[in-house]
């Protein structure tokens, strides 16, 4: 890049790095809501159905959303993600996946989300969904290893993104304090999904714990939360106490970094093309027609060598 | 093949216009070499060829670039990507895969090549550059000359007619530098393609040139080579001496100026005053401000330093030399502290450097690494001074001063990530001065640098040696360590191979001799100004 | 001699696929039984595998670790249910002091007498999901994760581009992190450990962006998005069909939910036939309308024989064990009453089938063959 381009003022927001047409918003509705389905489904699951299908029905919303997610991911990236788009994703989702192993566990990894939260924040939702893909897809290549939970991983990431990029606007330091919060509340919302992924695979314990089918939602949720608090909410609290902490004190500064950076790319940048001042433009290769270049001689470069051997 | 028709280039968001109203030709099979000093438009010269101007960077451009035939208005850089091939200044930053054979191929993919086409292609080009011994290797463990040469080669398959390089050897050491110039040679002499590189070090490669482009604020003039050398402000030392004694044809190598030195190496044996002997007094005779005794430094493959010594006296300029991998970034960091060596001793008075912290540790070392970016991590280049005045525990301003001195029109508002190298580098001594150390370090200061930018370095150099500050450069620049060294210490695999005064170490090696040395040899001259100077004392 | 020596299959490494499908095979097996012969037997059967075959690299332990990581489920698993489950039916094993938490926590009683039943349970769980996710290591084991990129198919391509620059990128990161760490020591710079945390990572971040420009400029300039290959009218067509297949889903899942065959408006609505239908449908067409016109693979990987020869064997051990359970072969481990369980014959034999696959794919190479992962360990360049 050329060494000092003055710097104009950041604006608060930045183009969006990535833009979701119309049909990827719908498929990303639905897969969404099949999601929420795949997430949820103790809740509402039927109780004849239910009893029968204990231990086949993880497995299969697994696979199911499997597919969703690979047919979702196609869907956005059909037509092609613009090469600074993609090195963006691909560098935040690295460095996201190099903070994995600083957090703990199975749900709520606190700097992690941070960058995906504040990815998705400056760089607008569909870049934030994006990114929250692959951040859990890369960090599951290279640490986490890949398994049956990686679907899931990847949506609620993605979710957490996109939420950060449909925040309302603000700047300065209201802004870093909304993102906090988010923050704060996505990574116990993460935590949350998270256990509700591994409930039904406690069947068998007591059933104060563990889903009945057909019981109303509130039943079955205070179940949820009874699990939750005996397995990981506590830890989640503290996990989303950190986040909250963490994006307080480094938020203001990565999102200027990543703004800074988003201009630099010059995302969506527009090739305006002036004046030709006359000149036709060349037809073959091979014309060289007189250029009112300064060079003094038309030299062949084989009279120069002449020209350096006379003493 | 390469046509400029009046194209002036504004970025968004700038106050003046890049380039204004460029014509240029080149022609079929030139090199053409692009020369300016640091931040005059080089860049966006070279990316306007293969159309990342204004397409990707956004911007304006007016005019026509055309490039075999094909318009940069209608053509993105992908659509050229078959007639040019273009190599950034960081290939590691440009690598898309891991494997060696997979970044050669990359190219080819994109172009939907048959499989058995790329075979060949692939084994052709290892062959051509000399990497089929490394063709598994992963990226990441390769040498800067090797990243070099496979990032040229992942652009050569897809045998492109044109290939634009932005300053290919800047990262180099002399032997990795000459490999990848005569690999270039090679291309153009025996494959016929059009090559358009930029370059700082004019010394390694005026001579391929065919034309040279100066690029003189946003306005480019095209030269023969002779012609450019001529009026450039940015010139190798065999040409500045070819200016000083008034030789016409300018010379562009060693050899066509040995053929012309003979009237003038008869005028100065002649004369009396010989360089001073100040350029490499006897370094034995003061106490020891920092040294290391027999340290051994183990990595986990390989040994960086087997029982090398070295101690360093106030007011000294130690020259570290030698081959990449040979120790001198390791010696640096165990003089500086910052590597804890396995045997041995390092002593910095009484104390060991390790054991330094905060304005203690500021007062005694400073160490600028070799990339000085690692140094710099606030938003401005004001907080970062105002920063190394509070770490440094000196008064305020202290930083900004040196800055001034170093580089005048240094926007102090400017974040650091914006800045040139050599405002970079220039921001880095700032800091690292500021706490007045007692022994400086610097990690290849001169690479990326302009002419401008190293003079200014060297005379400050030269001011803290005379204040008594002991200096130590790892280099692979010989000119600099001809201009400021007084001693130079060569080593090898780890070992101390050579260790005495400047000027007889530096004549005595052909490898490391300067460019003023090897035409004027065997008078013992180092630099341009040595010989004004004796010039001037003749009658 | 000449001949046996002939006969002998050139190392190379298999298709990822192959692999994955075999290890997801027999995890699918191991989902369908709970006796704990049968999925120790399938343990060992793929703990061999992947002895034999298994690329060496950092990956190579990956078996081992997912097991020690099963292990430790099933402990988890065995210790919940003895603190949390309530009462079975069966022996009392040992009494825990019970605890009863506030009527707001679902009146959950911890503790009390903990039944051989329900741990005897838990276990055999425990240990379902233990060789599950041992399938899921070997796999890790056997393909090296980036070769996997290389056969993601095509309407994914941007994807596996991604996660290359991120597994390019990543050791990037972290020996920036350590210069910078060394430049504060330089710089004097002492802060709290906060305070220091954020104000390492600032620098990092920066180099990851200006490396990030970089690279784009880069992939442009060679070419990439050169053939995205599809036009605007059949990019609408698949989408389309991908949202019909979405649909499907949906009213699948709806239908799996609500149990049975409801009807919606007198249409019966299928379950999870349904949903595997608008999978099928969605998936289709985008693999369908992703191949790229134009773009191509370097030394792509084939699928040959010993491709199918390894698929067969795990599908061959799955339907076994599918087969055995449609025709009443108890797969379950008896828990109530707890008695010693027994081998059943024919998911053992089938289990074995899986076997096959060793002898079945040619050796792995060892040294500088094609498609090698970093062994070597990253040599600094210029120290």
């Amino acid at each position: 890049m050329p060494g000092g381009a003055p710097m104009s003022t950041i604006r608060a927001s930045a183009p969006s790095a990535l833009r979701l047409r119309g049909p990827s918003t719908a498929v990303l509705t639905l897969s969404s809501l099949i999601g929420v389905i795949a997430f949820g489904w103790p809740f509402v699951i039927d109780p004849d159905v239910g009893l029968g299908h204990e231990r086949d029905a993880p497995l299969l919303f697994a696979v199911t959303l499997l597919m969703v997610v690979v047919v979702l991911m196609a869907e956005i990236v059909r037509g092609g993600i613009d090469a600074k788009a993609l090195a963006m994703l691909g560098v935040l989702a690295a460095l996201g996946a190099s903070l994995r192993p600083l957090g703990g566990g199975v749900t709520g990894f606190q700097p992690m989300f941070l960058v995906i939260i504040l990815g998705g924040r400056a760089l607008g939702p569909g870049f934030g969904f994006v990114l929250g893909l692959l951040t859990m897809l890369g960090s599951a290549v290279v640490t986490g290893g890949v398994g049956p939970w990686l679907p899931f991983q990847m949506l609620g990431a993605a979710w957490m993104g996109l939420g950060a990029g449909l925040l309302p606007r603000a700047s300065g330091r209201r802004e870093v304090w909304l993102v906090a919060g988010y923050g704060a509340l996505a990574s116990v919302a993460y935590g949350f999904l998270l256990n509700l992924w591994f409930w039904p695979f406690t069947t068998g314990l007591d059933s104060e714990l563990s889903f009945v089918a057909g019981d109303p939602v509130v039943a079955n949720l205070r179940r949820l939360i009874a699990f939750s608090l005996l397995t990981s909410l506590g830890f989640d609290l503290v996990r989303a106490a950190g986040t909250l902490a963490l994006t307080l004190m480094a938020g203001g500064l990565v999102l200027r970094a990543l703004r800074r950076a988003s201009r630099r790319a010059a995302f969506g940048a527009v090739a305006d093309f002036g004046e030709t001042s006359g000149w036709p433009p060349l037809a073959s290769p091979e014309g060289r027609p007189a250029s009112a270049s300064t060079s003094g001689s038309g030299e062949r470069p084989g009279a120069a060598g002449g020209d350096v051997g006379s003493a | 093949m390469i046509s400029f028709r009046a194209v002036s280039v504004t970025y968004p968001d700038a106050a003046a216009p890049a380039l204004v109203a460029v014509d240029l030709e080149i022609v079929e099979g030139e090199l053409a070499l692009v020369v300016g000093s640091t931040g005059s438009g080089k860049s966006t010269l070279l990316r306007c060829v293969n159309g990342l101007v204004p397409h990707f960077t956004g911007g304006r451009l007016d005019g026509h670039v055309t490039v075999a035939g094909r318009d940069t208005r209608t053509h993105r850089p992908r659509d050229l990507a078959d007639v040019v091939g273009y190599v950034d200044q960081d290939p590691s930053a440009g690598f898309v895969t891991d494997v060696v054979e997979d970044e050669l191929a990359y190219a080819m993919e994109s172009l939907g090549l048959a499989p058995s086409l790329m075979r060949r292609r692939v084994e052709e080009t290892l062959d051509l550059l000399g990497l089929a011994d490394i063709r598994y290797r992963p990226l990441r463990t390769l040498s800067a000359g090797q990243k070099q040469r496979v990032a040229i080669g992942s652009v050569l398959t897809a045998h492109p007619s044109v290939l634009v390089m932005d300053e290919p050897t800047s990262a180099l050491d002399p032997q990795a530098a000459e490999e990848v110039l005569a690999a270039v040679q090679r291309l153009v002499h025996d494959l016929g393609m059009t090559v358009l590189m930029s370059e700082h070090r004019l010394e390694r490669a005026v001579q391929y040139a065919d034309r040279v482009l100066v690029v003189d604020g946003s306005t480019v003039i095209d030269h023969q080579p002779a012609q450019a050398m001529a009026h450039s402000p940015v010139i190798p030392p065999v040409v500045a001496l070819g200016r000083l004694a008034g030789w016409d044809p300018l010379p562009l190598t060693v050899r066509d100026a040995r053929r012309d030195a003979e009237p003038l190496r008869r005028r100065l044996a002649g004369g009396t005053a010989l360089p001073p002997a100040g350029n490499g007094g006897s370094p034995a005779v003061r106490p020891a401000v920092v040294s290391a005794r027999e340290v051994t430094v183990r990595h986990p493959e390989v040994v960086a330093l087997r029982r090398a010594s070295l101690s360093v006296a106030p007011g000294e300029v130690v020259a570290l030399m030698g081959r990449n991998g040979a120790g001198k970034t390791t010696m640096l960091r165990v003089l500086a502290g910052v590597d804890r060596p396995e045997s041995g001793r390092v002593r910095m008075g009484t104390r060991d450097p390790a054991g330094l912290r905060g304005g203690e540790r500021v007062r005694a070392v400073g160490l600028v690494p070799q990339n000085p970016r690692d140094l710099l991590w606030t938003e401005s280049v004001a907080q970062e001074c105002r920063d190394a005045d509070r770490d440094a525990e000196t008064s305020a301003g202290t930083s900004a001063g040196l800055l001034a001195r170093l580089q005048p029109e240094l926007d102090v508002d400017l974040h650091p990530g914006d800045l040139s190298e050599g405002q970079r580098l220039a921001v880095a001594l700032a800091v690292v001065l500021a706490g007045d150390p007692a022994v400086l370090l610097l990690d290849e200061p001169t690479r990326g640098l302009d002419y401008a930018t190293k003079r200014r370095l060297v005379s400050l150099l030269r001011d803290r040696a005379a204040s008594g500050t002991a200096v130590v450069l790892a280099t692979h620049d010989v000119e600099l360590a001809a201009e400021v060294a007084t001693r130079v210490v060569i080593l090898a695999e780890g070992e101390v191979v050579a260790d005495g005064p400047a000027r007889e170490s530096v004549m005595a090696s052909p490898v490391f001799a300067p460019q003023v040395a090897k035409v004027l040899a065997p008078l013992p001259f180092l630099t341009v100004e040595e010989v004004s100077a004796c010039l001037a004392g003749l009658p | 001699m000449a001949e046996a020596r002939l006969r002998q299959p050139l190392p190379r490494l298999l298709h990822p696929g192959a692999w994955w499908l075999w290890a997801s095979s027999l995890a699918v097996a191991a989902s369908r039984t709970t006796n704990p012969w049968l999925l120790l037997a399938l343990l060992g059967v793929v703990g061999i595998v992947v002895a034999e075959r298994r690329v060496p690299g950092p990956w190579s332990r990956a078996f081992l670790v997912f097991v020690q990581v099963g292990m430790v489920v099933v402990g988890i698993r065995m210790v919940l249910a003895a603190v949390l489950a309530g009462p079975g039916a069966g022996p009392v094993l040992l009494t825990l002091p019970s605890i009863a938490l506030p009527d707001w926590l679902a009146g959950v009683r911890v503790g009390g007498p903990v039944t051989a039943d329900t741990v005897l349970e838990a276990c055999y769980e425990g240990l379902r999901l233990a060789v599950i996710l041992g399938c899921i290591g070997a796999a890790n084991a056997l393909v090296l994760p980036s070769r996997l990129l290389r056969v993601v198919p095509a309407a994914l391509y941007e994807i596996g581009v991604a996660v290359v620059v991120i597994l390019t990128v990543l050791p990037m990161l972290v020996a920036d992190l350590g210069r910078v760490r060394e430049a504060r020591l330089l710089r004097g710079r002492r802060s709290r450990p906060a305070r220091a945390a954020a104000e390492m990572t600032l620098p990092v971040l920066n180099g990851a962006l200006d490396r990030a420009v970089t690279l784009a400029a880069a992939m442009d300039s060679r070419g990439y998005g050169r053939t995205t290959g599809v036009s605007a009218g059949t990019r609408r067509l698949t989408t389309t069909l991908v949202l019909a297949g979405l649909v499907g889903v949906g009213v699948g899942l709806y239908g799996v939910l609500d149990g049975g065959t409801p009807d919606v408006a007198g249409l019966p609505v299928l379950g999870w036939p349904m949903v595997l239908l608008g999978c099928t449908l969605a998936v289709a067409a985008t693999l369908l309308a992703g191949r790229r016109i134009g773009r191509t693979v370097y030394r792509p990987d084939r699928w040959r024989a010993a491709e199918w020869a390894v698929l067969g064997s795990g599908l061959a051990c799955l339907s076994a064990i599918l087969v055995s359970a449609a025709l009443g072969v108890d797969l379950e481990g008896p828990t109530s009453p707890p008695t010693w369980p027994t081998l059943p014959l024919v998911p053992a034999l089938g289990v074995l089938l899986g076997l096959l696959a060793l002898p079945a794919s040619p050796p792995v190479p060892l040294a500088a063959g094609p498609r090698q992962l970093p062994s070597a360990r990253p040599r600094e360049p210029a120290r």
